[in-house]
């Protein structure tokens, strides 16, 4: 039992002000921005490579596409079967796998810095020589399939299928990553084929290091990758902006104790001029545990809930913006007034700068530990890579966080906290 | 050209240091310097298993009221504190044991332990934070529990595979239970755990040890002693054929199934052999892409989507071995029994290939460097074994055990242990729609 729920959800992510190792920086012919931060405390590496091919490039229909190719690509090759694959990737000990979110689909290794090399020609084999085996298709479609129904059992899952929905329709991000088990029905290994050749190219792409190896060592270990070539069709930036959902209230019956209520409407994109703001403004309200308010006034003060949380996703384009709790279902109405008296509040400037104070002491303090393993420096590293953010990123991220004003707080309360403006998705019993 | 010469070579394991107090508190440091940071933990030896029938949740109910004010701190302060120095906290608790901790910048350390020390020393557990807390505790469980098909059905399996031995609770207590808990209760509770000897404060991070160990003589190390009763560890009877329970839940999309039984702990320099070989099956059974029953019995036989077990070598007095599996659509639980226990007993009869057996052994000690990633699962590595008095030190002691299992060892304890005659099998049904 954990007294608060930890979210592994990627918020604006953040970082750094003491002397923290810069990132190093090294292009390759073909085109693959390669990152690295050396750490020696551990003799491991990781690497995250991500390509355009996430699940905003899935055909309509076809929803899960990128994700199926990620579990392709993760499965076999067109020189290890499923289960030669998995013999050697556990001989030499490398976690490797694959997955899509909604702008990019990553190839995700850890490896004993002792096997490094045989790390990148995992990475250089996975993504060159596709395997496209049909009867693995076909099983990891169906395990994919069960899985989805599985999932259903979780209100938190049920609210989150409404909410795509609702918020973005027709608009790319408007469906979940994993896809329906009506659409990955659909599919087919030429779908899966097409947005390989499409889109897994090295041209936009980042491989993010971090762990014990230097550059030069790098540099040589990469020289596999140099046979990858080409661009791929589409950038993954170049999206719809999404427009605004009409307000509505959404029930979904569900036998639970509990209901399950997110408000949900579209946020902010990766490159706003408000982004920090808004990361300190989402801080106070609900992004920052025990101290935001959402937290103070439905658990503390009145014990409404066990979890009340807020976040929001800078995407390629504006992601969602969400605010989640759970509560017996006779307390739904009560705890939703609560959170909608804090948004107003917050919305018509109710923001003290002892607040705002506190949320950049905590941010900036807790900077050193947002960066403290090579997993979570591989994480931003991405980011920043694939996003295109200053390499300077997290050396100025402590300094932006203090530069942030209340006045801006303000304005982004009041540009995103109108509770009318949001949708409420409501999971329990009738 | 070999790249492993490149590179620097593997780091020895980090050396722990360790500290212990007149009044029975102890202290264990391992320094890392790589980052400013510093992970700091305070472990109980206390948990389910020191409830008393009808009072159980009620050590789980601390991990809420040590928030909730003590004689320096009003309710809530300790967290805006904590995060005041851009730190976060949070605590969590087993049936062994409690843990409370924070990340927090290595300048702050000691601060944090004495505020730790502080709301230790002196909860105030008033009855109105109680009675709020109590009714969060309840959301908690029904969110984690009530709500949740899975968890609801090992919480029953649990409940009907012991008959005596304190896994058979659930952690966060019976409902029943928890509307019944007083501020009584709780108080009871405190005054007999919340002492010295059951504190093993755990430091890992950029700190220094002398300078960690001064702090702590001064703060827990001047708590007063109080001798504490050796804990319950009751011998759990051995089952004596297969039981079988089904939980019908509305809301159950897919069936899943479960099986679990009683299995020994490591005992160092008593069953060392026995606990390593049992470490080694279950990794061959459910660890890496590899794994053995996933192989069979979802890629080969398609009887589920999936398939896992579990084995804890480092619980207290037992612990409950458990193999489950995610059923797909067609799927049926006997059909899967069928195969899951033709697959062990096939493995218990043959023993694993060489190449298998070591690329399990190899998985295993590569995972063990991996979590040296985390200073929280460092940290929660040595609190752990330390809270269920077994001394961390002992880590590689337990790595080099592992290396040394052989076939025939993997062979032996399945056949022993892991047989259906000893299990419990559970099965999650739709309520309503079942056969």
């Amino acid at each position: 039992m954990m007294r608060l729920l930890v979210l592994t959800v990627m918020l604006v992510a953040a970082t750094p002000a003491f002397a923290i190792a810069p990132i190093a920086e090294w292009q390759m012919e073909n085109g693959l921005r390669v990152l690295l931060m050396e750490a020696h405390n551990v003799p491991m590496v990781v690497m995250r490579l991500t390509v355009p091919a996430g699940s905003s490039m899935d055909a309509p229909g076809k929803e899960g596409e990128a994700s199926m190719l990620a579990g392709m690509l993760g499965d076999h090759t067109a020189r290890h079967d499923y289960r030669a694959w998995a013999d050697y990737l556990d001989a030499e000990a490398i976690r490797f796998g694959v997955g899509a979110d909604r702008d990019g689909m990553s190839f995700s290794v850890t490896a004993l810095s002792e096997a490094s090399e045989q790390a990148v020609s995992v990475l250089q084999e996975a993504l060159l020589q596709p395997g496209w085996d049909g009867k693995r298709f076909s099983i990891l479609r169906s395990d994919a399939i069960s899985s989805l129904k599985k999932s259903l059992e979780q209100p938190q899952v049920r609210a989150g299928i409404a909410a795509v929905h609702h918020l973005y329709g027709a608009h790319p991000y408007g469906h979940r990553s994993s896809g329906s088990p009506q659409s990955l029905a659909k599919l087919t290994i030429s779908d899966l084929k097409r947005l390989y050749r499409a889109q897994v190219k090295p041209d936009q792409a980042v491989l993010a290091v971090s762990g014990d190896v230097t550059m030069p060592q790098l540099k040589r270990l990469l020289a596999p990758l140099a046979s990858w070539k080409g661009k791929a069709k589409r950038a993954f930036q170049r999206l719809p902006d999404p427009e605004a959902a009409k307000p509505a209230v959404i029930p979904i019956a569900m036998p639970t104790r509990q209901a399950t209520v997110q408000l949900v409407r579209i946020g902010l994109d990766r490159h706003d001029t408000m982004l920090f703001p808004a990361l300190l403004m989402n801080h106070i309200l609900g992004g920052g545990g025990f101290s935001s308010k959402l937290m103070m006034e439905v658990r503390e003060k009145r014990g409404l809930v066990y979890g009340v949380y807020s976040y929001f996703q800078p995407l390629a384009v504006d992601g969602p913006f969400v605010i989640s709790l759970q509560t017996r279902a006779d307390q739904a109405a009560q705890a939703l007034a609560v959170v909608r008296k804090v948004m107003t509040a917050m919305a018509r400037g109710k923001i003290s700068k002892r607040a705002l104070d506190a949320a950049k002491a905590n941010l900036v303090g807790g900077f050193a530990h947002r960066i403290d393993s090579n997993a979570k420096r591989v994480g931003l590293m991405s980011m920043i890579g694939y996003y295109h953010l200053p390499l300077d990123y997290l050396q100025r991220w402590q300094q932006r966080i203090k530069a942030v004003t209340l006045a801006e707080v303000k304005q982004v309360a009041a540009r995103y906290l109108q509770p009318q403006a949001w949708s409420t998705i409501t999971v329990g019993p009738k | 050209m070999l790249l492993a010469l490149l590179l620097p070579q593997a780091a020895a394991a980090a050396v722990l240091h360790k500290a212990s107090f007149a009044n029975g508190a102890s202290l264990v440091v391992e320094e890392d310097h790589s980052a400013p940071v510093a992970m700091v933990q305070v472990w109980l030896k206390v948990g389910g298993r020191d409830e008393v029938p009808g009072k159980t949740g009620l050590a789980h109910v601390f991990e809420h009221m040590m928030f909730k004010g003590s004689k320096k701190l009003a309710p809530g302060e300790y967290s805006h504190r904590i995060a005041a120095m851009g730190g976060n906290d949070n605590a969590f608790t087993s049936h062994d044991y409690t843990a409370y901790f924070e990340t927090v910048p290595s300048d702050k350390v000691d601060t944090v332990l004495a505020m730790e020390a502080e709301r230790f020393a002196h909860l105030r557990l008033d009855p109105s934070e109680y009675a709020k807390e109590i009714r969060v505790i309840m959301e908690e469980r029904r969110m984690r529990t009530d709500d949740n098909p899975n968890a609801r059905m090992f919480e029953e399996l649990s409940a009907a595979a012991l008959r005596l031995h304190p896994y058979r609770n659930p952690v966060i207590g019976w409902m029943q239970d928890l509307k019944k808990l007083t501020i009584d209760d709780v108080r009871a509770f405190y005054k007999a755990h919340y002492v010295a000897a059951n504190a093993t404060v755990v430091v890992v991070g950029d700190v220094d040890f002398a300078h960690v160990k001064k702090v702590v003589a001064r703060t827990f190390g001047r708590m007063k002693r109080v001798a504490v009763p050796p804990r319950f560890d009751p011998v759990e009877p051995e089952p004596l054929g297969p039981k079988r329970v089904e939980v019908h839940l509305p809301g159950v999309q897919l069936p899943m199934v479960a099986v679990v039984m009683p299995v020994p702990v490591w005992h160092p320099g008593k069953n060392d052999r026995e606990a390593a070989a049992l470490a080694v099956a279950t990794a061959i059974l459910a660890n890496g892409r590899s794994a053995l029953l996933s192989r069979q019995l979802v890629d080969e036989q398609r009887k589920a989507f999936s398939v896992s077990a579990g084995y804890d070598p480092f619980s207290m007095g037992i612990d409950l071995w458990a193999a489950w599996a995610m059923l797909g659509k067609g799927n049926t639980p006997d059909d899967l029994l069928k195969a899951l226990w033709k697959s062990i007993s096939k493995l218990a009869h043959d023993g694993p290939s060489k190449a298998q057996l070591a690329r399990t052994i190899r998985g295993i000690v590569a995972d063990e460097v991996f979590a040296q990633d985390s200073l929280y699962l460092r940290a929660r590595q040595i609190g752990s074994m330390e809270s269920v008095g077994l001394d961390a030190g002992q880590r590689e002691r337990w790595l080099q055990l592992l290396r040394q299992v052989t076939a025939k060892d993997v062979q032996r304890v399945l056949s022993r242990w892991i047989v259906p005659a000893r299990a419990t099998t559970g099965i999650l049904l739709a309520k309503g729609k079942e056969k």
